[in-house]
């Protein structure tokens, strides 16, 4: 037993002085030191830190990147919403952030976006009139999106309303296959795709049309009411009505197509919760999705290449608009502590070699008018989707965006729950509709509330 | 000579003091430093979180006082998930405990093999829960999925597994998936019982069922009395189960989730990565942590009356 020569007794107050000396010192240091974190490496070099999605930003671009930027390092966080909070609100956020221009102006609103027109001024390969007019939806003049400053660049986008299908499954139902310059409307589109779906005891074996609806209820829904000569927000943007004849139409259409059971939906679910492998697997003959999905049928078999196509978007009224629903892209936080170096980056990703690789794959139209003839045409179906993308780029129309609610994210959950019990005849259409107007301005004033 | 030798017993007896205290402070320690920064710290800084209106960027955050206490009172949405959570807490932890002590006395015999029935038992409780979950999820669904074709060979069906009011039953099938960690546990509970208390019985002519009644319950009631609360905070705290089932395109997509699984964690989750209303959502566990230590308190209170220790309370004062 241990019997050391002059020892006090720790007392518990002694104790718990100790420990909360140690807790404190063990919380400060790392607070501390993340003061100093990102800046400079220990070889000299700044530290860019961008939070990306992997896939999106690959090791050979940052290497590339490095090594034509010797000065900077660049250091990668995989896309984590709930990281990029608690960094934005600890102040020390990355310095360039992946984010979507539909769904922007809450960011901007808040101030934690830098204003990026004197980059664009002063840049020689990155300027204003090199950008397509769907980089309008990351402008933000105070009050609302499509004007005023920049505040985020795209990285490339798709009109997403458009149709894409299977030649095949139409001549095997025996219907003409869809126009792939006229649009349709919403209601042949649900009367054909009624007809192309097959069932049989209980299970669906085909569908006809599959409109990605775990993926945007919002967007959707919000580009038929301007189809329709509707809007979605009122002037100030701080309140909704889901209630008008408008509004109404475009749900009411969500309901009629749940209820005919001819596509994916909450109470049908994909069994991967999207479109492709239906679609694929010759299961789903319409997807509504942007033209980015052709990226997705480079590397499938001759009999899927050879019987794919896309179709304008459908319409619900006579203005024929055909928005991005995300338009995915970069910012730099206004508080990011490489401002200059990020811009570099933005630089090399929006307009340097990565953008012309994405162009030329089909993954989605570039961003800047001088890289629109880039978009592949070689395969037999990438010639009639360029030529129908073309004529649908005169369409492209914005969706509505107000600061104080989080877009598709927040709007989702309560469309879908709303949605759900119309389907189930709980509700009618115009319960549904004034339900959701409750609530949505009901986290619209929460949003006014917290950000003034 | 005595008053030394009594003085040299005294300061013994200090070191001896001196020693067993600052053993203890110092095996507690690590506890205590884990409590404070990761119990502790996260909740106070919750509480005052629930406090505000602060939406987890904004600068511009205000205290709005009990504003969110207030408002959850009125919240329906709020409101049904917790009851819908008892509920769900209410079928599910029976089941489960019931389950685990099942299959644990089916187990806890000298046969050909059983190490390998317990390994294959307890091997789904080791599953990634994600995994698992994505599993079912593709066995749940009902047009390919292996469930329905089973139950197509005896005429029922195709259900719609993963939609309301099914989907509440799924999950229930998901959470049970886990049940051989409970099962472990009683196994080796069902071990710690004295076979001479069994013999005895059966010389008595107690059958099989009276046996596990009045004498393996009563002597592992300890282990089902720890399964029982362990199983209830468990099944309270469900968030990622019912998100993963969901019509999703991601992991973490709140918007699709069905009525009959939008339990607490999921409206939390919801309010907070939905909504971006981090105050409220904040308020909303701080509610039910509440909610969850009291039920373990009357737990605590009713465990008198059905868990037997084999020592003595009373005696060991």
């Amino acid at each position: 037993m241990p019997q050391p020569p002059h020892h006090t007794q720790l007392s518990r107050r002694r104790f718990l002085t100790s420990s909360a000396l140690v807790a404190g010192s063990a919380l400060t240091a790392p607070l501390l030191g993340a003061c100093n974190a990102g800046t400079e490496s220990g070889d000299g070099k700044t530290v860019l830190t961008i939070m990306y999605k992997n896939n999106e930003l690959t090791k050979e671009q940052i290497a590339d990147f490095e090594a034509k930027n010797p000065d900077i390092r660049i250091s990668f966080i995989e896309h984590d919403g709930t990281r990029l909070n608690a960094m934005l609100a600890s102040n020390e956020p990355p310095d360039l952030v992946r984010a979507p221009a539909v769904g922007s102006a809450r960011t901007n609103a808040q101030g934690l976006a830098t204003d990026l027109d004197p980059y664009l001024a002063k840049s020689s390969v990155l300027k204003k009139e090199h950008l397509l007019p769907v980089n309008d939806s990351f402008r933000w003049d105070g009050k609302r999106i499509g004007h005023g400053p920049y505040y985020g660049i795209i990285k490339d986008w798709s009109q997403d309303a458009t149709l894409w299908y299977n030649r095949a499954l139409f001549e095997q139902a025996g219907i003409q296959p869809l126009s792939t310059a006229e649009p349709i409307s919403y209601d042949e589109l649900l009367e054909i795709a009624t007809k192309l779906t097959k069932k049989s005891g209980g299970k669906t074996e085909a569908y006809g049309l599959g409109v990605e609806w775990a993926w945007n209820l919002f967007a959707p829904i919000s580009t038929m009411i301007l189809q329709q000569g509707g809007e979605v927000y009122n002037t100030d943007l701080t309140k909704t009505d889901m209630t008008t004849p408008q509004a109404l139409r475009a749900l009411k259409w969500y309901v009629d197509f749940a209820k005919a059971g001819v596509g994916p939906t909450s109470l049908d679910p994909a069994p991967d919760g999207a479109d492709l492998s239906l679609f694929l697997a010759k299961r789903m003959a319409i997807t509504q999705d942007g033209y980015w999905y052709g990226g997705n049928f480079v590397k499938e078999s001759d009999e899927i290449k050879n019987n794919i196509a896309m179709a304008p978007a459908p319409v619900m009224g006579d203005k024929r608009i055909s928005p991005t629903y995300a338009g995915w892209g970069a910012y730099i936080p206004a508080k990011a502590k490489h401002k200059d170096e990020a811009w570099r980056f933005m630089e090399y990703y929006m307009a340097g070699p990565p953008s012309e690789d994405r162009a030329k794959g089909g993954w989605g139209i570039p961003a800047l008018k001088s890289q629109l003839s880039l978009m592949p045409q070689e395969l037999p179906y990438q010639k009639q989707v360029f030529e129908t993308q073309q004529a649908e780029l005169q369409h492209a129309g914005q969706l509505p965006d107000s600061p104080y609610i989080g877009g598709a994210t927040a709007w989702d959950p309560v469309l879908d729950k709303h949605l759900q019990r119309a389907i189930k005849n709980e509700v009618t259409v115009e319960a549904a509709g004034k339900a959701i107007t409750d609530e949505i301005n009901e986290l619209l004033r929460q949003g006014k509330d917290q950000i003034g | 000579m005595t008053a030394t030798a009594t003085e040299e017993a005294r300061r013994g007896r200090k070191r001896w003091q001196r020693y067993s205290s600052r053993t203890f402070y110092l095996f507690v320690s690590p506890w205590v430093l884990g409590f404070a920064l990761l119990t502790a710290l996260p909740l106070g800084y919750a509480f005052a979180i629930s406090l505000t209106n602060f939406n987890g960027t904004s600068s511009q955050w205000r205290w709005v006082g009990l504003g969110n206490y207030v408002e959850f009172l009125s919240d329906t949405d709020a409101i049904t998930s917790l009851v819908r959570t008892l509920a769900f807490t209410a079928i599910a932890v029976p089941i489960m405990v019931a389950g685990g002590l099942g299959l644990a006395v089916l187990l806890n015999r000298r046969l050909k093999l059983v190490g390998l029935f317990r390994t294959v038992f307890f091997l789904p409780s080791v599953v990634p829960v994600v995994a698992a979950a994505i599993m079912w999820k593709l066995i749940f669904n009902r047009d390919a999925g292996i469930l329905n074709a089973i139950l197509e060979k005896i005429s029922i069906g195709p259900i719609a597994w993963l939609v309301d009011p099914n989907a509440f039953y799924a999950l229930i099938i998901l959470i049970l998936w886990g049940l051989g960690g409970g099962m472990v546990i009683m196994l080796a509970a069902l071990q710690g019982v004295p076979a001479e208390l069994e013999e005895a019985a059966v010389l008595d002519g107690a059958n099989r069922w009276h046996v596990l009644r009045h004498i393996i319950v009563p002597m592992i009631s300890p282990v089902i009395f720890f399964q029982v609360v362990t199983g209830i905070i468990f099944t309270f705290q469900i968030v990622i189960q019912p998100l993963l089932l969901a019509h999703s395109r991601e992991v973490g997509q709140v918007t699709h989730v069905p009525q009959s699984t939008h339990l607490y964690m999921v409206q939390v989750y919801e309010e907070y990565f939905a909504n971006n209303r981090y105050g409220y959502g904040s308020a909303m566990l701080w509610v039910f942590f509440v909610v969850i230590l009291i039920i373990t308190l009357i737990m605590l209170r009713s465990s008198r009356l059905w868990v037997h220790y084999e020592v003595d309370s009373e005696a060991e004062r």
